[in-house]
């Protein structure tokens, strides 16, 4: 919040006092935009070549809402090599455990049917999400959840179809956490951490996940064998359901792990700014059939274990 | 008096005609990605060596379609300037092989996903945002073009999915990169890239 805040004050004042040539040219070019709406001429003389200097100002002129995103990427990284260490051993489970058991798994079990199970699992984490949502000040969110669940239960058969996202019912499940709770309420990132097995994290989203937990109806199985048994069987299932999206992040990456960290920043930061869910905006008639019950994210997506809610 | 209005109506005419020279934002990606989904869906390249040609097509689209220059600079934001001309203009280049190479078949393994066009957001005279979805038979992900009006035609110089924006993700890297390294170590590092594989 502080770092936005302040890259935002420090854009300011210098769109003023630009003596950049640059700056000037592009303030004209919009000035001239805005005016007299004709085509900008590819040959004019003054029209600044493409490759000319990058500018702060354009940014605050051009485009007012990304100004306080220049910084959003960043986080403290105080323990990298051990980040880095734990995102390699992330890595490696990913590759030689998870990956084959969940490939292996999706050979078994046609894609509807892993679709309805990670339907299942979603209905069982309604509790997280109506907690957070009520914490977050939501009560039209607390409502979509409740009838959510209700009719998931019902028409849904014990939350395996999800009906309640369907176009004409289009109540969308409101993607809350406890660490977007704590972010509700101006609590930082702090650090980034990675965690082995469960992936990129911070203390915010650490303290988080412990209230995840604990109003995660499955975390209450006994003996404690179960519960791990249950958890794992649904990270198999979601991962089936994911196999290609870490690969794609790694291969597009330059440095995988610094991709994954602004990866992990952007979306959670994202999440936080959006309070629940927006329904569907109506649009054609969707396929009918199963869908999952959210738009799972990107985290969620490619690490198995993140989920935090489904 | 007849007359005053015709020539008012003229007026207007054209005054509308020069303001929507460049169409609006959501057709010009929507007719641009209608054109990528006819070159997958052409059946005459169905076949699995019909791909070098797809690419070679899809490649057109995507020039006209985004701003590559725009993107970069966005990308590297101020650390555009340390870069000299020449140096600019390798990076557009190599980051376009980058990008192709971690997308093209991705695009080209497309089977019968749809997409959706939800809206546009006008964000000024010369930016807007195109908001659509990719639905998928299991899933359903989001995808926000930012578009910018450049040599008279609306280009994506970013795109977002599912909230991660692709050139702050990049610009992340490239500035840890560039934080330890010269420019044109960061060149050498993306010739690696684009020989790798």
């Amino acid at each position: 919040m502080v770092a936005l805040l302040f890259t935002g004050c420090a854009h300011g004042p210098k769109a003023v006092s630009a003596p950049d040539p640059q700056a000037e040219s592009l303030q004209i070019r919009l000035v001239s935009n805005a005016a007299t709406p004709e085509p900008p001429d590819v040959n004019a003389p003054d029209e600044p070549s493409p490759y000319g200097d990058y500018t702060d100002e354009e940014e605050s002129l051009d485009y007012p809402e990304e100004e306080a995103q220049v910084d959003v990427g960043k986080i403290a990284d105080p323990i990298e090599p051990f980040n880095r260490a734990m995102y390699h051993f992330n890595d490696r489970l990913y590759f030689w455990v998870l990956k084959p058991v969940a490939e292996g798994y999706s050979k078994v079990v046609p894609e509807p049917a892993r679709v309805s199970v990670s339907n299942f699992f979603s209905n069982l984490w309604t509790p997280v999400r109506l907690a957070n949502c009520l914490l977050q000040l939501n009560p039209m969110g607390a409502l979509t959840e409740l009838f959510r669940f209700w009719v998931n239960t019902t028409i849904g058969v014990a939350g395996f179809f999800d009906p309640a996202s369907s176009e004409e019912i289009n109540l969308q499940a409101q993607d809350e956490d406890f660490g977007q709770t704590l972010g509700f309420y101006g609590v930082g990132q702090g650090f980034y951490i990675v965690w082995p097995v469960l992936g990129p994290s911070s203390p915010r989203d650490t303290l988080g996940r412990v209230g995840d937990y604990f109003t995660y109806p499955i975390s209450y199985l006994d003996p404690w064998y179960v519960w791990t048994a249950v958890r794992g069987y649904e990270a198999i299932n979601d991962t089936s359901l994911r196999i290609g999206d870490y690969e794609a992040l790694k291969d597009a990456a330059i440095d995988p792990y610094v991709a994954m960290r602004d990866f992990y920043v952007q979306y959670r930061q994202k999440r936080v700014e959006a309070r629940g869910t927006q329904p569907k905006p109506v649009s054609e008639k969707e396929a009918e059939g199963v869908r999952p019950t959210t738009p799972t994210g990107p985290m969620d997506r490619i690490f198995p274990l993140y989920r935090q809610e489904p | 008096m007849k007359m005053r209005f015709v020539g008012l109506g003229l007026l207007i005419f054209f005054m509308l005609a020069s303001l929507s020279y460049a169409g609006a934002p959501l057709d010009t990606v929507k007719v641009n990605a209608d054109r990528v989904l006819d070159v997958l869906r052409d059946p005459k390249l169905k076949a699995p060596s019909a791909k070098e040609i797809k690419k070679k097509k899809l490649e057109v689209i995507y020039d006209e379609m985004f701003d590559e220059v725009e993107l970069s600079r966005r990308t590297l934001a101020r650390n555009w300037n340390k870069l000299n001309e020449a140096q600019r203009k390798e990076f557009v280049h190599l980051y376009h092989q980058v990008l192709e190479k971690a997308y093209a078949d991705k695009i080209l393994s497309y089977t019968d996903e749809k997409i959706v066009f939800d809206r546009e957001v006008i964000v000024s005279a010369s930016l807007a945002e195109v908001h659509t979805r990719i639905i998928t038979s299991s899933k359903e992900i989001p995808i926000m073009y930012r578009v910018i009006l450049s040599g008279g035609a609306w280009r994506v110089y970013d795109v977002v999915v599912e909230n991660v924006s692709l050139v702050q993700n990049y610009r992340t890297q490239f500035n840890e990169i560039l934080a330890k390294n010269s420019p044109e170590q960061l060149l050498e590092i993306l010739r690696k890239k684009v020989k790798a594989s």
